[in-house]
């Protein structure tokens, strides 16, 4: 066919200049017709008188200097905030009642979590996996030492050189891959090396002495963080766990997975809470008393676990059927290609729900109040009912919320960010 | 010719509830032979293939591969279906991985493969079935064909004796078929044995040893493809064929 027409593919023109660029998107999105140019002016509006309000009362009109609250008042009346109130209280906030001169073992604590985990960031590291995994099973382990101290058995000590070790070799393995020397880190040398690793951190933790500091007085945001800290690290792997058994084929399992997920979900936190806190004790034999912090987190994990269980399943639904086929005629089993192919796609698409549940969890735990344990919100009711600041409850809580709203938004623009980087898969 | 039968359905019936879908299938496919299955929606062509690597289970009859019978543990089972290649109708790659990683993830977990050897090994099949270039790319940053054309280079990855096809091309664009088929007749010049399950009959008639045809989860006629389609002895065949060809 050799006088057949030749098709020539038109080039493309631009696009109409109004609608691209800023000018484009005010047009199409704020002005677009009258009614929609109004309520862009409205709205406007509240959003100014909003925080022209706000930023009056708690920054222009505001007393920073005072010994209490009358002085306060006498200055300015109820128009501006009265912060000196909230700095006096700022360490009970964050501490609870922990002794000020112990203080400095909780700031460690949290110090050597994040020594723990910046390889976890760094490029270079291969074995991020592990050392994740340490982070999570180990640090408790020796963080238990740093918050609570006192007399430490022979297993507790044990437990305790257990996680110093975990962190010495999370970072002799990040300090060996970055100088490529992870050869030295294989094979039988690397057993060597870890148990003289534990001897060394044994002998470390039997020398090492800190005073009891007992568990009702822990309270604040660090009460809030290791009761919400806990509740995370515990509730997914809890609930993928679940979830699995309830899918399964084996009807014991799957029974049992189902019954706890819905009793659980079926029940507010607060029962749980009191649940735990006075009726466990009639159940255990007389004389044996479980910590109320213990209990509190207890019942926090298995109230987030059967949570988590119905979000992942629900993850694991949306991938189709024929991944696992595929995975199957490719010759892996059902652990394999639960872990290494459906789970890995189906916690992509879980992360807002997964983070979603985090940031409840986070807020919930404010409920472990009603069971007498001081979290970061009864600290902050506790301000103004100090006799010096008698009456002070808008300030602490305006505070105290700001700290919630930290807290959760990071945790959710970690979640868009852990999103668009796993997304690769999914881009076009 | 060889007399090892290297896949053997033997009395196989299936229900899905109440509802038999497979009656009394057998068939006996020899080393190297390459047969085309074809039928109306709903006939059992899918699910047939479906139990030769037992990604559905029968209620009777025996399924042997290389004269070894599927059902004597999950272990075993597992090693006898990775002698089995399957290539499916939407493909099924793994989203998350890239092509490279799609064909070496089952050498490097399933056979213990060093990495270096699996990516050598994978970058050969890729270039077998014509797309190297696409090695580092996710599977939905390609077109169908070329996502087809992935598929049978990770189902080749595990050097399996036998390759199933489910319909591999019923999904692709009609410009896109071809590309998918001139790999399948490549490797079936090789010599692999195959059963493929299409209604693609030029390639039924290029390279098949035998046609099948079922309806209602019988086999009904089988035949060479030139006996088939000058001859065919079933009504029902006559039928369907009057409608595709």
């Amino acid at each position: 066919m050799s006088d057949a027409l030749i098709f020539q593919p038109k080039a493309g023109k631009p696009a109409p200049p109004s609608t691209l660029g800023v000018v484009g998107w005010v047009r199409g999105n704020l002005v677009s017709s009258l009614p929609n140019a109004a309520l862009t002016l409205l709205g406007a509006y509240i959003v100014y008188a909003f925080f022209s309000a706000v930023i009056g009362w708690a920054i222009v009109d505001a007393v920073w200097e005072a010994q209490n609250r009358r002085e306060c008042l006498d200055l300015v009346g109820r128009a501006g905030a009265c912060w000196p109130g909230v700095k006096a209280w700022i360490p009970n906030l964050i501490y609870g009642l922990y002794p000020k001169d112990q203080v400095w073992r909780i700031n460690a604590g949290f110090l050597v979590l994040v020594l723990w985990a910046v390889p976890l960031f760094l490029p270079w590291v291969r074995s991020k996996v592990m050392i994740g995994l340490g982070l999570v099973l180990l640090y408790p382990l020796l963080a238990s030492y740093f918050f609570h101290g006192g007399d430490k058995g022979l297993v507790w000590g044990a437990l305790i050189a257990l996680g110093l070790t975990g962190f010495l070799w999370s970072w002799l393995t990040a300090i060996a891959e970055a100088r490529r020397e992870a050869p030295l880190l294989e094979g039988r040398r690397r057993w060597i090396l870890l148990a003289g690793l534990y001897a060394v951190s044994l002998l470390v933790v039997s020398q090492w002495v800190l005073d009891e500091v007992q568990t009702r007085l822990w309270g604040g945001l660090f009460l809030t963080l290791v009761i919400s800290g806990f509740g995370i690290t515990v509730s997914l792997p809890a609930g993928i766990l679940l979830a699995l058994g309830r899918r399964s084929r084996m009807p014991l399992i799957a029974a049992v997975s189902t019954t706890f997920i819905e009793l659980f979900r079926s029940v507010p936190l607060i029962t749980v809470l009191f649940m735990f806190n006075t009726m466990l004790p009639l159940f255990l034999p007389a004389g044996v008393e479980v910590n109320r912090l213990l209990r509190a987190i207890v019942a926090v994990c298995l109230f987030s676990s059967a949570y988590m269980a119905e979000i992942v399943r629900g993850g694991l639904q949306a991938i189709p059927k024929g991944q696992y086929e595929a995975a199957a005629a490719v010759g892996l089993g059902f652990w394999q290609s639960t872990s290494l192919i459906v789970l890995p796609q189906a916690l992509r698409i879980m992360i807002p729900s997964i983070v979603g549940s985090f940031i409840g969890l986070f807020k919930d735990t404010t409920l472990v109040s009603i069971i007498g344990l001081f979290d970061l919100l009864s600290m902050a009711r506790a301000v103004g009912e100090d006799t010096v600041w008698l009456g002070l409850f808008i300030e602490p809580f305006f505070f105290v919320t700001m700290i919630y709203f930290v807290f959760c938004f990071s945790m959710s623009q970690y979640s868009f960010h852990l999103e668009a980087r796993l997304g690769a898969g999914q881009r076009r | 010719m060889s007399t090892q039968a290297a896949i053997e359905l033997i009395g196989l019936n299936k229900w899905y509830g109440a509802f038999q879908v497979l009656k009394d299938i057998n068939l006996r496919v020899r080393e190297g032979e390459r047969i085309v299955v074809c039928g109306p929606s709903g006939s059992g062509k899918s699910t047939m293939i479906r139990c030769i690597n037992q990604l559905e289970h029968h209620q009777e009859g025996d399924v042997l591969i290389h004269g070894e019978a599927f059902g004597q543990g999950p272990a075993r089972d597992d090693a006898i279906r990775r002698e089995i290649g399957m290539v499916f109708q939407q493909f099924n790659l793994f989203p998350h991985l890239t092509v490279l990683e799609n064909c070496t993830f089952a050498l490097i977990w399933v056979k213990h493969m060093p990495k270096a050897e699996a990516e050598a090994l994978a970058m050969s099949l890729l270039e077998r079935v014509r797309i190297p270039e696409q090695a580092l790319k996710y599977p939905l940053q390609l077109s169908g064909g070329q996502q087809q054309r992935v598929a049978i280079a990770r189902a080749l990855c595990m050097s399996p004796k036998v390759m199933l096809f489910d319909e591999p091309t019923s999904a692709l664009d009609p410009e896109m078929i071809s590309e998918v088929l001139d790999v399948m007749i490549e490797l079936a010049e090789s010599g692999m044995t195959m059963i493929v399950v299409t209604h693609e009959m030029g390639f039924a008639r290029r390279v098949a040893d035998r046609v099948i045809f079922m309806d209602q989860g019988e086999i009904v006629e089988e035949a060479p493809p030139a006996e088939f389609f000058t001859a065919p002895r079933y009504d029902r065949t006559q039928l369907f064929l009057s409608q595709i060809l």
